[in-house]
């Protein structure tokens, strides 16, 4: 016979036989157990409606699904437009800036902080605006004018030295064997093989082939290029046959002359035939021109 | 793991069988757990967004152990750990309405008894005994919603009659 407890078991499973069932109904807390689990009925969980509340999880779920596409679309596209528009700004205003002049052209550039870059002829300046603020340097090709707002330290580069500067005027030209810096305003440190010189105003540093050249004091406040014309104070021929060739354009070749000898005078950048009488008269040299050729000859 | 596609409850068709197979004895348990004040029915639908929101990452099936532990969290941010109050049906069958007024008020006092014994219960004992009560569940179904064994289904719903039975009683 089974005990009361396996009866009771058997009974919440549902699992008692037809004997079984006899010995449970005599049980003594039989009538208890039926009145409690009839009245158990009553706590009944509410309905519920697997149907209805289903429709009602999948309108949740695609009311949700749509609100994400409907606005996470376009924004990715929007995103998209953005990052691409921020990457092309970013890297045109990262882009170096670059000013070059032709032969017989000249221009002007405006720095950043307002500091004036006159550029001469066949020259090239490099300068990046968006680094500006922490670093003025500028990379120069050529021949420039530069007249310096007072700031930080500004750093012109060459191929042949580095000229350091805290605002000022002065004049760098930088050929083929030719590095020429001329102080107006201020003081300006040359590099040149990790030797700096100072130049104070009037000064100027003038390497040719390797070799310093001392020169007199500037008096110009200016140099003269500004003004359309070259001058030259002693300086070898050749180089103011560069120059020549520079400012108008033109081809010179050179016959029985030797392009040592030092020459001291200017030409003016608006008239060949007349600059043309000032380089070959102080050394009795005749010319000829066809086209873009110049022929000088020594009689 | 091998996934076939149609293993993916992110298809509507078997989210809905998954829904119609669960829902209720889900919302039934967290009825009887923790009471109707909790909304179990919200808890319920939480539970299965959730399972939505997460349909690529719950294979079908983890998705029943899933809703329950989901919908069993969500409750339990919100219980303090109250005493839970399970209400009953005033309206009885027409068998006993003829019952005089007596009767009546005694039965009114027997619920009002067996509320509070109810409520006595721990959630454990609760939730499978009247899970076997109520609803008719056979120890093993239980066993199966809750993740425990059939011996211990049996000892929560005999501890639980003998306790509300005690509490009667005394009452």
């Amino acid at each position: 016979m089974m005990n009361r407890e396996e009866l009771i078991v058997k009974w919440l499973n549902n699992d008692l036989n037809d004997l079984e069932l006899e010995a449970f109904k005599m049980l003594e807390d039989y009538d208890d157990l039926i009145k409690l689990d009839a009245n158990l009925k009553s706590f009944k969980a509410d309905e519920y409606d697997t149907s209805k509340e289903l429709e009602s999880v999948l309108k949740t779920i695609t009311q949700k699904r749509q609100t994400q596409t409907n606005w996470f679309k376009p924004f990715l596209r929007v995103a998209a437009i953005l990052a691409i528009c921020f990457g092309a700004y970013y890297y045109t205003t990262t882009l170096d800036t670059t000013v070059t002049t032709k032969l017989a052209q000249k221009t002007m550039v405006e720095l950043p902080d307002n500091s004036k870059v006159s550029l001469n002829a066949k020259s090239t300046l490099v300068f990046n605006k968006s680094t500006w603020k922490k670093h003025r340097d500028v990379e120069l090709n050529g021949e420039a004018f530069f007249k310096v707002a007072k700031g930080s330290t500004f750093h012109v580069n060459t191929t042949s030295g580095t000229v350091t500067v805290y605002g000022t005027e002065f004049n760098i030209k930088q050929r083929d064997n030719y590095f020429e810096v001329i102080c107006y305003e201020g003081l300006v440190g040359v590099k040149y093989k990790s030797q700096e010189t100072k130049l104070k105003a009037g000064d100027s540093f003038l390497i040719i082939d390797g070799k310093t050249i001392a020169k007199e004091k500037e008096n110009r406040s200016q140099p003269s290029w500004l003004n359309n014309e070259s001058t030259f104070k002693s300086l070898p021929f050749k180089e103011v046959i560069a120059e020549f060739e520079r400012q108008y354009n033109v081809d010179i070749q050179l016959l029985n002359i030797d392009d040592t000898q030092l020459f001291t005078g200017s030409f003016a950048h608006s008239n060949i035939d007349v600059a043309l009488k000032a380089i070959t008269l102080p050394f009795d040299i005749t010319y000829s021109k066809t086209n873009r050729t110049i022929l000088l000859k020594r009689e | 793991m091998q996934k076939h596609l149609q293993d993916n409850i992110c298809e509507e068709r078997l989210f809905s069988s998954i829904f119609k197979k669960y829902a209720k004895d889900l919302h039934n348990f967290l009825y009887y757990k923790y009471g109707e004040l909790l909304n179990p029915k919200d808890k319920v639908q939480e539970a299965f967004i959730k399972l939505w929101e997460n349909c690529a990452k719950v294979s079908p099936d983890k998705a029943k152990s899933f809703v329950f532990t989901i919908a069993n969290n969500l409750m339990l941010n919100e219980t303090a750990h109250q005493k839970v109050i399970l209400k009953y049906q005033q309206t009885k069958p027409k068998t006993y309405t003829n019952e005089n007024p007596e009767f009546l008020m005694q039965e009114t006092e027997y619920n009002n008894k067996l509320q509070k014994a109810l409520s006595n219960l721990t959630e454990a004992q609760r939730e499978a005994f009247l899970m076997n009560r109520i609803e008719g569940k056979r120890f093993k179904e239980i066993a199966e919603v809750l993740n425990i064994s059939t011996k211990a289904v049996e000892k929560r719903i005999y501890g639980a009659l003998e306790k509300l039975r005690k509490d009667i009683k005394e009452l």
